[in-house]
C-alpha cells in the first residue's frame, strides 16, 4: 500500500492535481481510496461524486449519541459501521470525506477509535491517496498515517510559494515521518517557466512536475464539470500522467 | 491460526487474518441486512436438552437463490446450551460473532444487534461457497472452539423479510431486558475498574477512573468501553485496574485505585475517591464535559458544563474553572465530570450526592433532569433563577433547599465553639466581599482587613505542615 497526500495552498490547484490523479490510477489497475481531507470538500466534485455524509458528521453523531446508547455497545464497530456507511462505492475506487472539523468539546476517545478504524479501512487499498489543506489538519493529529509522498502543489504566485515553504517546515516540525516529498508546479507558462523553476530549487524541494496552464480545466471549472471527465489529451491530464510514473505509481 | 475450512466441506479459510478486510461494491456478490435493509444477530441461552448440537435451519433464500449484488434482509439466532451456560453471558458470546465471522475469506462482517451489515464477495461463491448453513457451521465451529464452556449451538438464519421482522421484534425485548440488567451493575458488583491514559498527553498527572457508577471526565468512555477497549489490547490507553481492598465505600476508596494513582500520576497522587467532592477528589484532567465548583457562602456546589456561555454565580465563565482546574490535578473546590455522572446513583455520595448541588445552567438541569431526586429538582437553580451569591441564597431560601437547613446548624456549631469570632462572622454576612472559589485551592484569603471573613468546614480532615497569615501589606 503507498500513500499519496497532495497539499497546496487554496486556488493553486491541488484538488484539480488529485482529482487528475485518481483518474489516472482508476484508469490503470488500481483500486484507490481517495480521502478528502480539506474541510473546504472539493473533491468530491472534482469527481463528480456526490456525498450525503463525512467522517466527521460521523464521529460527531457517536458523541450526540453516546449517552442514550445502551451501556455495553462497542463504539468502534458502532464507529466503523458508520464510516463504512458515508464511504462513496465507485467503480475502481472509493471516496471518504473527513469533513466538518472538531467541535470545543473532547475529541480524544473518538479519534482514538477513528484512528485504528481509518488504517484498517486503508489496508484494503492499493493506494490511498488524500487532499489535504495546507494546515496539514489530519495528519498532524495522526488520523491518517503513514504518508508515504507528499505532493506540494504550487502556482505562480508568492503566496502559494511561501506556503509551499511553510508546509516543508510542517513537515519536520509535525516529525510526520514522509518518505518524498515533492513540488508540482502548477499553471505554468512560458513566461513564468524558469522564475518557477528556480523558485523551485529555492525551496530545496525535488521538482516533480510542471503543470501547463490548461484552458481545458478552465472551462470544466466554469461550467461546474467535474474534472475526471476531461479529454485524454489534456495538457494537464498529460502532465499527471507523467507525474504518477516518476513517483512510481 | 488459519482454519483450513476444507475439512468441513467449506471452500474458504478463517483466520484472523482477514480481519478488517473490506468488500467494496465491485466485489460484492450480495449485501445482507446493512443500511439498506434489516437484521439482527442474537444468542440466547437454553437447556442441554433443547438444542441439537450443530444443527443448521435457513428460512428464506440461500445464497444460490439470491440475486446478485442485490440486498437481502439477514437474521442470526444461535441457541448455546451447557453446564455453564446462563443468560448473563449471552450478550458476551453474541459479540463474537462479529469476530468469528469477520475471520471468514470473503466476508465482511460489521456492527452489532439490529445493526448489523454483511457482505459476501463474488470471489468466495465462484470458489464454491454456495450456502449460509456453511457460514453458519464454520461460525459454530469457530465459538466451541473458542468458547469450550458451549457444550451445544443450533443456528437459524433467516433471510426472509416477514420472518426477520417477527423475530426482530422478540429480539428486541431481548436486548431491552439485558440494557436494563447492564445499567444496573454498580462498582460493588465488579473486581475491576478501568483506567484511561489518553489524556495524559497534555494533563500528564491525570489519573481517570472509571468505574460501573462513574463515567470517564469526557463522558466518552464507560466501564464497558474500557473493558472492551483493554480486552483487545492491555496495553493500550485504556487498561484494567484492580480494585483490591475496600477502604471506604462511601467515598469510593479502593487499596487498588490508589495504587494506580500513585503509578499513573508518578507519585504525586496517593489516594483517590471516586464519589467524594471534598476529601482526594479524583483528578481533573481538561477534558470534562462539566466543572462543578464549591461557593463557600452556601456551602453547596454549583455546576457548569462547556456549552454554557455565561457565568455562574460565582461570577466565572466554565473556561476559566476549566482552566483552573484541568491539567491533571487534584483541586479541592472544583472537580471535572462528565455528564452522565449526573445519573450515576453514587453521583458525590461522599458529599450528600444531590442535596449538596445548588446551581446548574438550564439546558444541563434538562438534560439530567429525570436523575435529580423530586424533593430537590426544584430547588435547584438554574441561571433563570440565580444570576450570582444574593440571588441564590434567596433562591434556594424561597425553595427550602436541604442546604439551608445546614447553614443555620453550622453556625449555631460554631459559635458554641468559637464565641469570639462570632460577631466578626455576624457582620462578614452582609458585607463579606465575595470569596472568589478560584482562589480557594491556593487558600489565598481575600477582604481581611473590612468585615471579617467565614470560613466553613464541614466534615473536614485538614493536614497542614505549615500555614502562614499575613495582613495584606
Amino acid at each position: 500500500m503507498k500513500t499519496i497526500a497532495i497539499t497546496g495552498k487554496g486556488g493553486t490547484g491541488k484538488t484539480a492535481v488529485a482529482a487528475l490523479l485518481i483518474k489516472y490510477l482508476t484508469e490503470g489497475n488500481n483500486t484507490v481510496l481517495a480521502i478528502d481531507a480539506d474541510s473546504d470538500t472539493n473533491l468530491p466534485a472534482a469527481l463528480g461524486d456526490t456525498v450525503e455524509n463525512t467522517v466527521g458528521g460521523m464521529r460527531e453523531s457517536l458523541l450526540e449519541e453516546r449517552d442514550k446508547l445502551p451501556p455495553d455497545t462497542n463504539k468502534k464497530s458502532l464507529l466503523e459501521g458508520k464510516i463504512y456507511s458515508v464511504l462513496v462505492e465507485k467503480p475502481r475506487y472509493d471516496l471518504l470525506v473527513m469533513g466538518r472539523p472538531e467541535g470545543p468539546g473532547c475529541y480524544c476517545y473518538a479519534n482514538d477509535l477513528l484512528r485504528g478504524i481509518m488504517d484498517q479501512i486503508a489496508s484494503n487499498y492499493e493506494i490511498v491517496l488524500i487532499d489535504t489543506a495546507a494546515g496539514l489538519e489530519h495528519l498532524s493529529r495522526r488520523l491518517i498515517r503513514d504518508v508515504t509522498d507528499l505532493l506540494v502543489v504550487t502556482d505562480g504566485s508568492r503566496r502559494g510559494l511561501e506556503t509551499a515553504e511553510r508546509i516543508r517546515d510542517l513537515v519536520t516540525e509535525l516529525d510526520l515521518n514522509i518518505e518524498n516529498l515533492y513540488v508540482v508546479l502548477n499553471k505554468v507558462t512560458d513566461t513564468n517557466r524558469e522564475r518557477l523553476q528556480e523558485y523551485a530549487t529555492e525551496l530545496n524541494l525535488k521538482l516533480v512536475g510542471m503543470i501547463p496552464f490548461d484552458d481545458n480545466i478552465a472551462d470544466f471549472d466554469l461550467e461546474g464539470l467535474p474534472l475526471a471527465g476531461l479529454p485524454p489529451d489534456s495538457l494537464s491530464v498529460i502532465e499527471v500522467a507523467k507525474i504518477a510514473k516518476k513517483i512510481g505509481l | 491460526m488459519v482454519i483450513k475450512m476444507a475439512v468441513v466441506g467449506c471452500p474458504f479459510e478463517m483466520s484472523p487474518m482477514y480481519e478488517g478486510e473490506r468488500i467494496r461494491k465491485d466485489d460484492l456478490y450480495v449485501e445482507l441486512a446493512g443500511p439498506k435493509s434489516k437484521g439482527f444477530e442474537i444468542v440466547r441461552s437454553a437447556e442441554m436438552n433443547e438444542i441439537e448440537d450443530g444443527k443448521v435451519t435457513l428460512i428464506g433464500p440461500d445464497l444460490k437463490e439470491m440475486e446478485e449484488g442485490s440486498n437481502y434482509p439477514y437474521a442470526m439466532i444461535y441457541r448455546i446450551a451447557g453446564e455453564q451456560v446462563e443468560p448473563d453471558i449471552e450478550s458476551i458470546v453474541e459479540r463474537r460473532n462479529h469476530d468469528f465471522q469477520n475471520y471468514i475469506q470473503g466476508y465482511m462482517h460489521l456492527n452489532q444487534r439490529y445493526d448489523i451489515w454483511v457482505r459476501v464477495s463474488k470471489e468466495m461463491v465462484s470458489k464454491g461457497l454456495e450456502s449460509l448453513k456453511q457460514i453458519a457451521e464454520a461460525t459454530m465451529m469457530m465459538f466451541k472452539n473458542e468458547l469450550p464452556f458451549i457444550e451445544k449451538i443450533e443456528a437459524t438464519f433467516i433471510t426472509d423479510m416477514t420472518e426477520v421482522e417477527k423475530e426482530l421484534e422478540e429480539a428486541r425485548k431481548v436486548y431491552d431486558a439485558r440494557d436494563t440488567r447492564t445499567r444496573d451493575l454498580h462498582d460493588e458488583d465488579v473486581d475491576t475498574f478501568y483506567g484511561c491514559t489518553l489524556c495524559q498527553s497534555f494533563a500528564p498527572t491525570n489519573v481517570c477512573v472509571v468505574t460501573p457508577d462513574r463515567v470517564s471526565l469526557c463522558g466518552a468512555i464507560n466501564w464497558f468501553d474500557g473493558r472492551a477497549a483493554a480486552k483487545v489490547d492491555p496495553e493500550g490507553p485504556q487498561f484494567p485496574i484492580e480494585k483490591g481492598e475496600v477502604i471506604d465505600e462511601l467515598g469510593g476508596e479502593y487499596s487498588g485505585v490508589n495504587e494506580a494513582a500513585v503509578r499513573l500520576s508518578g507519585g504525586m497522587f496517593d489516594r483517590i475517591r471516586i464519589h467524594s467532592f471534598f476529601e482526594y477528589p479524583h483528578t481533573s484532567c481538561g477534558c470534562f464535559e462539566v466543572v462543578g465548583f464549591y461557593m463557600p457562602e452556601v456551602d453547596a456546589i454549583g455546576w457548569v458544563d462547556r456549552d454554557f456561555k455565561g457565568t455562574a454565580p460565582n461570577g466565572l465563565p466554565f473556561s476559566t474553572m476549566a482552566g483552573q482546574t484541568g491539567g491533571g490535578k487534584q483541586v479541592v473546590g472544583f472537580l471535572g465530570i462528565g455528564i452522565n455522572y449526573f445519573r450515576s446513583p453514587k453521583f458525590l455520595q461522599a458529599d450528600g450526592g444531590w442535596k449538596k448541588v445548588v446551581w446548574m445552567p438550564k439546558a444541563l438541569k434538562d438534560k439530567v433532569v429525570e436523575s435529580i431526586p423530586d424533593e430537590i429538582r426544584d430547588a435547584i437553580a438554574t441561571e433563570e433563577d440565580a444570576a450570582d451569591i444574593e440571588s441564590l441564597k434567596s433562591f434556594l431560601q424561597e425553595k427550602k433547599h436541604p442546604i439551608v437547613d445546614t447553614w443555620a446548624a453550622e453556625e449555631a456549631e460554631e459559635e458554641k465553639a468559637a464565641p469570639d469570632v462570632a460577631p466578626a462572622e455576624a457582620q462578614a454576612m452582609g458585607g463579606m466581599p465575595t470569596l472568589a472559589p478560584m482562589q480557594m485551592p491556593a487558600m489565598s484569603l481575600t477582604g481581611g482587613a473590612g468585615g471579617g471573613l467565614k470560613i466553613i468546614l464541614s466534615n473536614a480532615k485538614i493536614t497542614v505542615d505549615k500555614i502562614i497569615v499575613k495582613k495584606k501589606e
